[in-house]
């Protein structure tokens, strides 16, 4: 199997890629974690049963870990909003990401000779699930800190070098999916 | 001879604080920071997607964005801004609002 060459459109609402075997095997296991992390968050089921159904979660302070609190932000700089917002909203929020990964999965897992087949609605479901996926490798490779010229000269035994090279395929595969739909969003 | 009924002075920053707490389309905003994981292509397409601008609307806003550490992307009712930042937070992009004078 070839590496994949990235997405491509195919008429007005397809977009097709082509991964090989160790591919989607890298990329079950990267959004598995993302959806095991999430889990994390996840209520205590009967605190509160009724709170629970309409979407209110027992969380308002932020996640201490920082790949989850890049994932589940603060959506206001001062903390009372920012919490009070967080307990009406964060569970939608870890369920839309939830689905995103799962999307990705679930069409990795039934691709047939590796081909990933997204219509418009599973195409923004691969962003958002690629950028969690990124938005996770990035915090713990304190992208934020170190240039991409420092993680390019990570020694080759360096365990960090691998995910840094996970993080730039990642990067470039999330870019020809973007490439792919402004084509559609710009004609 | 009867008390004077109380007279509310309303100067005009009164006034404007009056309207201020009733006007529910005005004193949010929407910020976008700058943040050095999410694709530069990507943030654009986001606020394409999101906002519903042109290319080169969303464009401009991801360069402000990029180059000046953030920048103000909607403005309007606290709900619907918070809808926006709930949208945003779904695709990865960090997004916070406040109050206009806040910023």
């Amino acid at each position: 199997m070839t590496p994949t060459e990235g997405f491509l459109r195919h008429g007005s609402d397809t977009y097709i890629a082509n991964f090989a075997e160790t591919e989607r095997e890298v990329l079950v296991n990267l959004v598995q974690q993302i959806i095991e992390i999430l889990a994390e968050r996840h209520d205590h089921a009967n605190e509160d049963p009724l709170a629970a159904m309409v979407g209110i979660t027992t969380h308002d302070s932020p996640p201490d870990d920082e790949v989850l609190l890049r994932l589940l932000p603060n959506a206001y700089q001062d903390g009372v909003d920012a919490a009070e917002f967080r307990r009406y909203t964060e569970s939608t929020l870890r369920d839309k990401k939830r689905a995103h990964a799962m999307s990705i999965r679930m069409l990795l897992l039934s691709a047939t000779d590796g081909d990933v087949v997204l219509d418009f609605d599973n195409a923004q479901a691969w962003l958002g699930g690629l950028n969690d996926v990124r938005l996770a490798l990035g915090v713990r490779l304190n992208v934020d800190q170190n240039s991409h010229d420092d993680l390019e000269l990570l020694a080759p035994d360096d365990p960090m070098r691998a995910v840094y090279a996970v993080y730039t395929w990642l990067g470039w595969l999330q870019e020809t999916l973007v490439v792919a739909l402004m084509d559609e969003a710009s004609s | 001879m009867g008390k004077l009924k109380p007279q509310p002075t309303v100067s005009e920053e009164t006034a404007a604080e009056i309207s201020a707490i009733f006007s529910h389309d005005r004193p949010w905003v929407v910020v976008v920071w700058d943040d050095p994981i999410n694709l530069m292509t990507y943030v654009t397409y986001v606020f394409m997607t999101v906002f519903g601008f042109s290319k080169e609307k969303a464009t401009e806003l991801m360069l402000q964005v990029h180059n000046e550490g953030k920048s103000i992307v909607a403005k309007g009712a606290r709900e619907e801004m918070e809808r926006y930042v709930q949208r945003l937070h779904e695709y990865g992009l960090w997004a916070t609002l406040a109050r206009e004078d806040q910023i």
